[in-house]
């Protein structure tokens, strides 16, 4: 159980259900594929076979002439590329000249039913020239012979590459009494989701387009759809209806989602798109296969003095958010210690494979894996105990980082000296019997990104509205996406709050465009921050004008007045109040229903220097972890039973959700060390299936303590920062650290699966290092 | 994901189907509990025009102390819990198989006959077809062992080790009538690696009956994975017999979901009768099994780990074997 | 044998008939002709859960089932599951232990742990993993699903 600290709240830092708990636990939450349109029609999706091929001529001709065939569409019908980055665009909805891996989207098909549209697909033909498979990003890091885009640097596969130094590197490894090396390699993973991508969508005769679509960003997709389509936005309607999971594999507009539009304009149909498991995994967008390198002086007295950073970021076929991850792979190393000088050379390259991008902790994750078994190894060397190094360094609250992130608030030494005394740390480390161990793992993390995508920093990230009408009732709209971490249920508590009145008087409305004021959605875990500032901002709007309505009906001044549980009254004087139902009606007298709106923008900050803004936030998340293991060093099998989880996500609003997510995000982190991984062979996914990916069970959790352990943020809503994504980051370098302490390995390569145990035990024993006595 | 289309049969005796099973030659599946065959069909992996569902066929029911109906679910005898400290290895490979949600319909005789597999076999036809087909299906060639002219898919499995060292015998039902045979006859080594079995067409698989055990008899099924529900094995090691440090009475010993067939090592084994089960004798036993089993890379775990572990699962099973409390 | 034969059972207590060709499996039937669509398409292969249902009171993955074999039998799912109005225990529970997030594995897991609790109305904590170890959840790291289910039981005395 966490911590638990009675708030200055009447619901906000509770245990606030879920509001729409009840419709999914009954199976009555309606997700796309539940959505069911008079006439619609099926689409599916051919793919390519191809790794890598160039695309000659196709030859529809047959497929068109299928009976029950509507639609027949190649890739150049909407050529139009498009990208989640406006830097970046280089997809397109259907492939075209070349297809890029194998899975990638060659030809669309629209027909009355999945047999048929399978059919069609089985005829159309295509005349290809084979390419180079390019599997291995080293082999794209040079010139190549034939690039996957044509805009890789230098005629290579690279997609990006980043250098930066801050102070002078060179120089501080040259003074440092100690210096620690640390080289990971990390398969990549994917999210898993239980909701595969659906789309539907219906072209009207008034000219309008509506998609209802999985989304995490239904704001990113309406851009894209009227990029490529070249409709205006205003004539696109995008709905999100529920998510069935994202964790960042449902933040890009992805591709069948603007066919499926294509499909509707083309036959006028409404069409549906549902992805198979395996579609799924062709999808992708999941975390980068990396490869990095991570150096650490310090002197003496184990104050860091530098980082030198390089990392090896596998792109897959396509951009998508792989500028900001070859930016992030780096510049997330600058928290949760003061690094006072610090290089970093990042290159994320295409291979044809399919695309990574952005999941839950992205960037931060294998970097941070690196850096903590790196410290890890330093304290060894140092003879001085992992939190005590680490305690040395942090950074302090209200400091700024060399790279010029402004960091605000920080629990971080509340989240280690918290996780050091709960964990029995001291009478563990080093004292567990050989296979046995304990591990600390940390982690920093941003709390909404600074820089928004799309927008001049002038715009609002976030806009909420509120109507309350005669019912009393609140609606309330935004287009955040609510993919089951609870935001809608944080929206409304908020708003509750805020106003006073009971939960069940607020209604969070679907996404919708046509009513919903734009919010850039679930990503970069912006959603609290940003989110919960505009709609407290609209509240407080809504809140005023019920104060000077009550004010008016009491005859006293509205200084003197309070908002209590549905009601407002006099301050001190419990018999002088009007209900929330009067005062609403009162102030409701000049103006009918009434209307507010709040919105959030991040302040400037951040330095002026080329990527500069790539990690700024207005709040970081910190994080310490110990984990507990239990190697069988004889089978390389192992148990986390226990882990400890300090967590400063400022004041937790919603302590379900916050647990909910932390959990969440230690067994999503799990899976990353144990026994997840897109195995390959060459540029060819082997397992794309939920049998052979391998997801851990209820059994192999551990028993997790939650220490919520932070101090309010100057400003964040009601003091939050964070909880979504931060939390996964400490859980893999806990673990690795715990292994260590067991078994005397420090293991590089991740997952960390039995075989790998073994192997690092037997290279261990060969070189004749006793661990523990064994 | 669809199944193209097939007649159904739904026949209710074990002569009808046996009827059907001979006219239908080649051309159909048995359908028992459906977790296997449907994920094969919807992947389109060999379907065939007709499924001949054994559902209703009330004698491949029910199980007792000493037979096992082949349409009985696991779920069932996982749930028997006097047959499961009756049959303490069986159980353990019962309760390891896939999920709760598959033994709820998984049965005995569609874990015996279960498909083997492959990474290169367990894909959609889209993904073969970008491959190019195996000899497993679609195809001639083999992914996993160039040039090979046999199939290497792996048998996945749990009951069958465990089967084997209980001395199971099955019961099949064909044109010529019934006929019983010991479990390991009912695997033909000398086939393709496809055709796995030497179930002649028209032939059924009735029933699995247990043999009275000796007096004192312990068993174990232990079973690699990477979780510890869904995944198939890695590898499995049964152990059965009655020893004790001064004399073995009995031992048989067999191992899965390393090779194309699960196999028993009497020759291993027999000679061990009548000697004390000593530390030593076990390792040896374990090495030899060890160095004779051949796994192949087509599953999650590479080959020579699975391998290494069959010495230690060896160990382990001799070390963890329980006493059935009737013999 | 006709290949669109009506297929008649007990549907959530009611007797239903619908014509149903061989090779549709039970989860297309709900969620396509019947339109019940609470019981959730996760893989299609069996692997995840979602789909679950009771057949005869077993839990059972609608999508490894073929429609035909349910013939005469007695088929519940998560609307059935629910009652008219209101919750059953286990879904009070989930909801007020947070045992959803985004929800799409939950009336599987509803599902499962309504049979776990009608065949074991006391269960370990061992045994409640045990049985929902057919059910796959990404959201939860399935904590606040097993103390829910514990909730549940001892709710249900």
């Amino acid at each position: 159980m966490p911590s638990s600290e009675p708030g200055p709240y009447r619901l906000l830092g509770g245990r606030i259900p879920y509001v729409e708990g009840p419709l999914k636990v009954t199976g009555r939450a309606e997700y796309t594929d539940d959505i069911q349109r008079p006439g619609m029609i099926v689409g599916r999706l051919l793919r390519s076979p191809w790794p890598h091929a160039r695309l000659l001529s196709v030859d529809v001709r047959e497929a068109r002439a299928l009976p029950g065939v509507l639609a027949v569409l190649t890739g150049d019908r909407y050529p139009t590329p498009f990208g989640v980055l406006p830097i970046t665009h280089d997809e397109t909805a259907i492939a075209v000249g070349k297809a890029r891996y194998i899975g990638d989207i060659v030809a669309a098909v629209a027909a009355t039913d999945e047999l048929t549209a399978e059919k069609a697909l089985s005829l159309v033909r295509f005349e290809v020239e084979p390419l180079p498979e390019y599997s291995d990003p080293r082999s794209g890091l040079s010139k190549v012979a034939e690039p996957i885009h044509a805009r890789g640097l230098l005629g290579s596969n690279i997609q990006k590459e980043v250098v930066q130094h801050f102070g002078d590197v060179d120089a501080a490894f040259a003074r440092a009494a100690v210096t620690v090396r640390f080289r990971g390699r990390f398969a990549g993973v994917t999210h898993a989701f239980t909701e595969p991508m659906a789309t539907v969508a219906e072209a009207t005769p008034d000219g309008r387009l509506t998609v209802w679509s999985a989304t995490q960003v239904p704001h990113y997709l309406h851009r894209a759809l009227s990029e490529v389509l070249e409709i205006p936005m205003h004539r696109i309607r995008v709905i999100k209806p529920e998510v069935g999971g994202g964790f960042g594999g449902k933040s890009d507009p992805l591709p069948h989602e603007i066919v499926c539009a294509a499909l509707a304009l083309e036959t006028g149909r409404p069409v549906k798109i549902l992805f198979d498991r395996e579609d799924v995994f062709y999808t992708n967008h999941g975390r980068h296969p990396t490869q990095n390198d991570v150096r650490i002086a310090a002197d003496a007295d184990g104050n860091l003095l530098g980082y030198d950073i390089e990392a090896l970021i596998e792109g897959g076929a396509w951009s998508s958010f792989g500028t900001v991850t070859t930016y992030y792979n780096g510049v997330l190393a600058m928290g949760p210690y003061r690094v006072p000088n610090f290089r970093y050379k990042g290159q994320r390259v295409y291979t044809t494979k399919p695309p990574s991008g952005a999941m839950r902790a992205h960037g931060g994750t294998n970097l941070r894996y690196s850096i903590e078994l790196a410290l890890d190894a330093l304290a060894e060397k140092l003879g001085t105990d992992p939190f005590d190094l680490r305690l040395r360094n942090a950074l302090p609250p209200n400091s700024t980082t060399i790279n010029q992130f402004r960091i605000t608030s920080t629990s971080f030494v509340k989240c280690l000296t918290a996780v050091r005394e709960r964990s029995g740390w001291d009478a563990k480390f080093r004292r567990l019997p050989y296979g046995r161990g304990v591990g600390l793992g940390c982690g920093f993390y941003i709390s909404g990104s600074n820089s928004p995508i799309h927008f001049t920093p002038k715009m609002p990230q976030s806009t909420v509205h509120l109507k309350v009408d005669m019912d009393g009732g609140i609606a309330v709209h935004s287009m955040q996406a609510d993919i089951g971490q609870g935001s809608n249920t944080l929206l409304a508590a908020i708003v509750a709050e805020v106003l006073g009145v009971d939960l069940e008087r607020v209604h969070v409305q679907r996404v919708d465009s046509d009513v919903s004021p734009v919010d850039l959605g679930s990503y970069s875990s912006r959603v609290t921050f940003m989110m919960g500032n505009a709609a407290r901002e609209a509240a407080e709007s809504l809140r005023d004008r019920l104060v000077a309505a009550a004010a008016r009906t009491l005859g006293e001044p509205a200084e003197t007045l309070e908002v209590g549980h549905e009601r407002i009254g006099v301050r001190g004087r419990p018999d002088r109040f009007v209900t929330f139902l009067d005062a609403l009606h009162a102030a409701m007298e000049t103006s009918g229903a009434l209307t507010a709106s709040g919105s959030y923008r991040s302040p400037t900050m951040g330095g002026t220097f080329k990527g500069a803004r790539a990690g700024t936030a207005p709040a970081y998340s910190f994080a310490a972890y110990v984990a507990e293991v239990d190697v069988d060093v004889e089978t390389g099998a192992y148990r986390v039973p226990r882990l400890w989880a300090a967590f400063d996500c400022g004041r937790a609003l919603n302590r379900l959700a916050v647990e909910g997510q932390i959990e969440g995000s230690i067994h999503m982190g799990l899976g990353q060390v144990m026994g997840e991984s897109m195995n390959y062979r060459s540029s060819r996914l082997l397992n794309p299936s939920l049998l052979e990916y391998k997801i851990p069970m209820p059994q192999q959790m551990p028993k997790v303590e939650i220490l919520l352990v932070g101090d309010d943020d100057p400003e964040g809503p009601f003091g939050a920062k964070e909880a979504g994504e931060g939390p996964l980051i400490a859980t893999l370098p806990a673990v690795g650290n715990a292994l260590y302490d067991a078994v005397g390995v420090r293991f590089s390569e991740l997952p960390i699966t039995p075989d790998r145990v073994l192997r690092g035990l037997d290279l261990r024993a060969a070189e004749h290092r006793p661990w523990k006595g064994a | 994901m669809h199944l193209d289309p097939f007649e159904l049969h739904r026949p209710t005796t074990v002569d009808e189907v046996v009827r059907l099973a001979t006219e239908l030659a080649g051309r159909f599946d048995y359908l028992a509990g459906g977790t296997d065959l449907l994920p094969n069909y919807k992947m389109h992996l060999n379907a065939k025009p007709h499924l001949v569902a054994l559902e209703d066929v009330r004698e491949l029911r029910g199980h007792s102390d000493s037979r096992l109906g082949a349409m009985e679910r696991l779920a069932d005898l996982e749930a028997d819990r006097t047959f499961g400290r009756t049959h303490p290895g069986l159980t353990d490979a019962i309760g390891e198989v896939a999920t709760p949600l598959v033994r709820s319909s998984g049965t005995v005789g569609g874990n015996l006959l279960v498909d083997t597999r492959c990474f290169f076999f367990n894909q959609s036809y889209f993904w073969r077809s970008s491959l190019g087909f195996c000899l497993k299906a679609d195809g001639d060639r083999c992914h996993v062992v160039p040039q090979a002219e046999r199939c290497y898919a792996t048998f996945s499995g749990d009951l069958a080790p465990a089967l084997l060292v209980l001395d199971a015998e099955v019961e099949v039902a064909g044109p010529s009538g019934r006929r019983r045979l010991p479990l390991g006859a009912l695997y033909d080594p000398g086939g393709d690696g496809i055709r796995r079995t030497r179930l002649a067409p028209g032939d059924l698989l009735v029933a699995v009956h247990l043999p009275p055990g000796p007096p004192g008899r312990r068993a174990r099924y232990k079973k690699l994975r990477v979780r510890p529900s869904y995944d198939f094995p890695e590898l499995g090691v049964a152990v059965a017999g009655a020893w004790d440090s001064e004399r073995v009475r009995s031992l048989r010993l067999a191992v899965g979901g390393v090779e194309t067939l699960p196999r028993r090592f009497d020759d291993l084994t027999d000679p061990l009768v009548g000697t004390p089960l000593t530390p030593e004798a076990v390792n040896r036993l374990a090495d030899e099994v060890q160095r004779r089993v051949r796994p192949v890379h087509n599953t999650f775990l590479p080959p020579d780990y699975r391998r290494r572990m069959v010495g230690v699962y060896v160990r382990r099973a001799f070390a963890e074997a329980r006493e059935g409390s009737a013999g | 044998m006709s290949s669109r034969e009506l297929l008649s059972f007990r549907l959530n207590g009611h007797p239903v008939e619908v014509p149903c060709p061989s090779p549709r499996v039970l989860l297309d039937l709900l969620r396509e002709d019947l339109r019940l669509t609470g019981t959730k398409r996760g893989c299609d292969l069996g692997t995840c859960g979602c789909c679950a249902v009771l057949v005869d009171g077993r839990p059972t993955l609608s999508c490894l089932t073929l429609a035909r074999l349910v013939d005469g039998r007695s088929v519940e799912t998560i609307e059935g599951v629910s009652p008219p109005r209101g919750l059953n225990p286990v879904q009070a529970a989930f909801v007020a232990h947070g045992a959803t997030q985004c929800g799409f594995c939950t009336p599987g897991f509803v599902v499962t742990a309504t049979a776990l609790l009608r065949s074991n109305p006391r269960p370990s904590r061992a045994e409640i993993e045990r049985a929902i170890s057919g059910n796959l959840c990404r959201c939860t790291g399935y904590i606040k699903i097993i103390e829910a289910i514990e909730d549940a039981a001892r709710t249900e005395e």
